[in-house]
């Protein structure tokens, strides 16, 4: 017993010792990082779910439409990673929801003033990490209310405040996360006064999509640029008191990439405004439920804009 | 928030997600045993069934619950959402090692010994449940319980189609990132999986009837 202890902690030496003999080396390091990334190209970032990919793959394709050389690092992990690898300059660009930038990396208390988010999430990037908010996308990829589309037709109804008074007979199922944030189930109630037939059927997300699109349940909450939504024949009933808060989706800027490419600015600006829910939903869908590639999608997306 | 705060505000709480689940693991657990047992033995009488039941059922194990659940949704009288189709599906799991076991115990008996019952005049009937069934009772047993443990762990997943259960608080932790609440569903489903393992296991060993 006493010997193999021994052994082991010679052997942690001798291996502290081998270390230690790399360790004046360590400077060289980030040199030997900078020598490999080309500092000619634009670094794009992404996280790591389709519709960030997604969207990392247009604004990618989109800058080599201006002649800009490109790299990709998409599919980086979540909020997290991202933002350390756009601080630290190891992406110039990534498609941030100004939502997530507000509650997760701000960490400030939840709100539904789309304008206040704004202010809140462009000053503060700016000030602290010099990094800039570009033209938003166009869309809002926030929590939305979702009822099966010939009940919509049949009912004649456009939005939540409409729905309140058939909702007294609608069976909800809703997904966990729903439940237990702040920002859902409890609050959704008060702001429109409304109430179902039944307490909510709490399950997995998937499959209350499923549920609802088979009639086993009549409400759900799902996401608004879900491709399920275009799959299923769902229709999204229209926040009209702005309950939910904003998650206006937009690319994040390293401020020098302006200066290192003049041409970036522009290239960025031109995608503003050109992705509605309804859009997003049908890119996410063609990757998602069609399984189409997403260089692919992003391609003939940006056919269709003006360059 | 620590693990044993969470549970003290919320013991009530976890208390009757407990008992959901005991309830929900017992009667599926239940229904598995009156399927599985004399599916068990059917295959020791219709040798030919062997392939199919036994194929399914490992099959059945293969499936992975959220698509298993998408399957049973539309499916009138055993489908839908809630408590009913997580018990489906349980039943289904569970019934692999019952009818294993319960052909396995049957067809180990010693073929002297059956012999001599058939020699001393015994129907059919009487040979089963005289003297096959006691002498498989044990290796039964431990497919007995082998399906209740795996209920009690799976029967977290009942959570996912809004069944209840101790997998509530599991899916609720995993959606607010807090792990305090994750073990408030976890640590008691632990509790009661050792807990029915070492009831059966009591039980099995009064069962042994060669001992």
């Amino acid at each position: 017993m006493k010997r193999s202890s021994s052994a082991a902690r010679a052997k942690l030496q001798r291996a502290k010792r081998r270390t230690s003999a790399l360790l004046p080396l360590l400077p060289l390091l980030p040199l030997l990082a900078s020598a490999c990334s080309r500092p000619d190209a634009i670094v794009v970032g992404s996280k790591n779910f389709t519709e960030s990919m997604l969207l990392g793959e247009i604004v990618a394709q989109q800058l080599e439409r201006y002649q800009l050389r490109v790299e990709r690092k998409l599919y980086l992990g979540g909020t997290f990673v991202c933002h350390e690898a756009i601080k630290a300059g190891q992406i110039d660009v990534y498609v941030e929801y100004t939502g997530t930038a507000y509650s997760a990396i701000l960490v400030l208390p939840a709100t539904t003033d789309a304008a206040q988010v704004w202010r809140a999430v462009d000053s503060t990037y700016a000030a602290r990490w010099n990094l800039k908010w570009a033209e938003p996308l166009g869309f809002n990829n926030t929590f939305a209310m979702l009822i099966r589309r010939r009940d919509a037709e049949r009912l004649g109804i456009r939005t939540l405040s409409q729905a309140v008074r058939y909702a007294r007979t609608w069976r909800p199922a809703f997904g966990y996360e729903f439940v237990e944030r702040e920002d859902g189930y409890q609050g959704l109630l008060k702001a429109y006064g409304l109430t179902f037939a039944a307490r909510p059927a709490v399950m997995d997300l998937g499959l209350s999509y499923k549920a609802l699109a088979e009639g086993r349940a009549d409400i759900i909450a799902g996401n608004s640029t879900d491709g399920q939504v275009a799959a299923l024949d769902l229709f999204q009933l229209e926040d009209d008191r702005h309950y939910f808060p904003p998650y206006e989706a937009a690319p994040v800027v390293r401020r020098d990439l302006f200066t290192r490419f003049p041409a970036a600015r522009g290239a960025l600006a031109k995608l503003g405004g050109t992705i509605t829910e309804e859009k997003m939903r049908q890119l996410n869908y063609q990757v998602d439920v069609a399984h189409r590639p997403a260089i692919e999608v992003a391609r003939e997306f940006l056919a269709g804009v003006e360059k | 928030m620590s693990f044993f705060e969470y549970l003290a505000l919320n013991r009530a709480e976890v208390l009757s997600s407990t008992l959901e689940h005991v309830w929900l693991v017992a009667v599926s657990s239940g229904l598995a045993i009156a399927i599985g047992v004399p599916a068990g033995i059917l295959l020791t009488r219709r040798p030919r069934l062997r392939a199919p039941i036994l194929g399914f059922a490992n099959v059945v194990q293969t499936i992975p619950s959220l698509a298993l659940f998408g399957f049973l949704i539309p499916l009138p009288f055993i489908g839908g959402i809630g408590a009913r189709t997580a018990i489906v599906a349980l039943v289904l799991y569970g019934l692999l090692p019952l009818i294993r076991n319960t052909y396995t115990g049957i067809t180990s008996v010693d073929p002297a010994v059956r012999e001599a019952a058939h020699g001393m005049g015994m129907t059919d009937a009487q040979v089963l449940w005289l003297v096959e069934l006691r002498l498989a009772a044990p290796v039964i047993l431990a497919g007995v319980r082998i399906a209740v443990v795996l209920g009690v762990g799976i029967g977290t997943i009942a959570a996912a189609i809004g069944g209840g259960g101790l997998g509530e608080f599991i899916f609720r932790g995993v959606a607010m990132v807090n792990s305090a609440v994750i073990l408030a569903g976890a640590v008691p489903a632990a509790l009661l999986a050792l807990i029915a393992d070492g009831g059966l296991h009591l039980l099995e060993r009064r069962l042994d009837w060669r001992r």
